[in-house]
């Protein structure tokens, strides 16, 4: 597999404080990867390093094939769109006076600016002041900024926020277009369900650590989900599962916290051997929200 | 300069349409060339269409310059820079390879343009005006010139020292409270001992004035070229360093 981006031990330290922590990215070339993690988790942070706007405290940064330098960075930047944190635009000009200075800085043909407009469905909004935009309207012209100089890589740093459903159902499907025209995305957000969709490959960052990276079936498969026992006594059965690990009453059933196969079997076996009636064993059904929110929450896998 | 910074300088013309350049750069002209005509047409010599000379008219000019500039310098540096931190412009260039340091060395080229042909515009009318009511001497075009120059270079280093401070601080009623400072700093200056004027960019306009009144008559002056160019070097040695800390600063 080729990725487009790849980090090596990305760490990112103001003062004492480390934002990122030695962070290794992989994203393979053609996909939608979804940089996921909670508010102040660290993706804003590791996608300007990305992206040579701030400079890695250790670590290095490979895109399209080569380190990402400040010296590298003018070239490379020519062949990666960007939309970091709100969208750019200049209020007092209009849409198409906005993408002329984009033109003008990197050298575009009109066509260019013309398929970037049409993508993002703004054709008709291209002689109202930015200032008169709404966010969505916003953040599609700054889409529009990113794709005009037909990049390789796009790299979005929350594009739903502030977005309402119809706008983020909008994201999603122009993503997928992107993705389909052969464009690696790289997009960031706090909530799982806004690219969970979307995303081919996902990397989950939390306190500044990458805590997860893989495909979504790979996610589930990572998290080993609770299991409940239906039994006669319940309450007496909680009392015996709790000398083997923590667990819970729930009703009629005891809640075993993440059990692998083999401590499933020993409960069943304790229970019987206890003389309590095992009615039932079953995995407690999973989305993929809960998984996110308890590796986000527990620091990892 | 960098093909960037030439496309960063094309682009800095653009984004002044329906930024106000042009009510600014007029009023800063009026002003101008208000203040000159109040001088001129207050010294008696103008009343007489025989006696009229230059020099209350220059000097006139000198003074208006030195009081009109300041703040609206500081107001067109403050407007041009503020698109940038209201529109997240720089990580806009910042991602299309242009630095903020080389933005800031475009806005400075873009504006300077600006207040250059403010300047020329300012200079041309106010000889068609002396012209016009018939003031018989030949202009005194070298100490015209020389007094020109070295305001506009006075000019060009305050609209410098604006460029970063608005590029620095965001709150842009700082650099405008400066403008106001510096305007009252320019207006003393000429009357303040001439070491206490070179303290501060602004009291240079007073290093620079065309005519001065020496008892009752009006004298031609020659600006104070070693303290200029001393200002000069000053300025753009300060402007370098700050812009080239810009160019390394993270966005």
């Amino acid at each position: 597999m080729s990725y487009i981006v790849t980090t090596e031990n990305l760490t990112k330290r103001y003062r004492d404080r480390t934002v990122v922590d030695g962070v290794d990215l992989r994203v393979p070339t053609g996909c939608v990867y979804g940089f996921l993690g909670p508010n102040g988790a660290g993706k804003s942070t590791t996608l300007k390093m990305v992206l040579s706007l701030i400079r890695p405290t250790s670590g290095a940064v490979q895109v399209l094939g080569q380190p990402m330098t400040r010296q590298t960075r003018r070239d490379l930047l020519g062949r990666i769109g960007s939309l970091i944190e709100a969208p750019p635009g200049y209020a007092h000009l209009t849409g198409a006076e906005n993408m002329r200075l984009v033109q003008r800085l990197l050298g575009l043909e009109d066509a260019q600016v013309e398929h970037a407009v049409r993508t993002v469905r703004m054709n008709d909004q291209m002689d109202k002041k930015v200032g008169h935009y709404s966010l969505g309207m916003k953040q599609r012209l700054g889409i529009a900024m990113a794709l005009a100089r037909r990049p390789e890589l796009l790299v979005l740093d929350e594009p739903s926020n502030g977005l309402d459903p119809a706008g983020i159902e909008e994201m999603r499907e122009l993503l997928r277009g992107l993705a389909e025209d052969g464009v690696t995305v790289m997009v960031s957000s706090h909530l799982l369900g806004e690219i969970d969709k979307t995303a081919t490959v996902l990397g989950i960052l939390s306190g500044g650590r990458m805590i997860f990276q893989g495909t979504r079936d790979e996610l589930f498969a990572a998290s080993t989900p609770d299991v409940l026992l239906d039994c006669s006594a319940p309450e007496r059965a909680q009392a015996v599962l709790s000398r083997i690990g923590p667990a819970t009453l729930e009703g009629s059933a005891v809640r075993l916290a993440g059990p692998g196969n083999r401590a499933v079997a020993g409960a069943v076996a304790a229970l019987v051997g206890d003389g309590i009636g095992v009615h039932g064993v079953r995995r407690d059904e999973q989305t993929l929200e809960d998984v996110f929110a308890e590796l986000t929450s527990g620091g990892g896998l | 300069m960098t093909s960037a910074t030439v496309k960063g300088f094309t682009n800095e013309f653009a984004k002044m349409r329906q930024l106000g350049v042009v009510p600014v750069g007029s009023a800063l002209l009026l002003g101008v060339l208000g203040l000159t005509m109040i001088a001129a047409l207050g010294d008696p010599s103008f009343a007489e269409p025989r006696t009229r000379s230059w020099l209350p008219m220059l000097g006139g000019m000198s003074m208006g310059v030195a009081l009109m500039s300041p703040l609206m310098l500081a107001v067109l540096a403050s407007r041009q820079v503020d698109i940038e931190h209201q529109g997240q412009g720089w990580l806009l260039s910042a991602t299309s390879g242009l630095t903020p340091g080389q933005v800031c060395r475009a806005k400075l080229v873009a504006l300077g343009a600006v207040v250059a042909m403010i300047t020329i515009a300012t200079n041309v009318i106010i000889l068609g005006v002396g012209l016009a009511l018939g003031v018989p001497a030949p202009p005194p075009v070298g100490h015209w010139l020389a007094a020109v120059s070295g305001a506009l270079l006075v000019s060009l280093v305050l609209l410098a020292l604006h460029v970063v401070l608005a590029a620095k601080v965001e709150n842009q009623l700082v650099g405008l409270g400066i403008g106001v400072l510096g305007t009252l700093f320019a207006a003393f200056a000429s009357g303040l001992p001439t070491w206490l004027a070179h303290l501060a960019p602004w009291g240079y306009y007073a290093l620079t004035r065309a005519a001065e009144y020496q008892g009752e008559s009006v004298v031609l002056l020659l600006p104070s070229w070693p303290s200029l160019l001393g200002l000069a070097v000053v300025g753009g040695v300060v402007f370098a360093l700050v812009t080239g800390r810009l160019d390394r600063q993270e966005v």
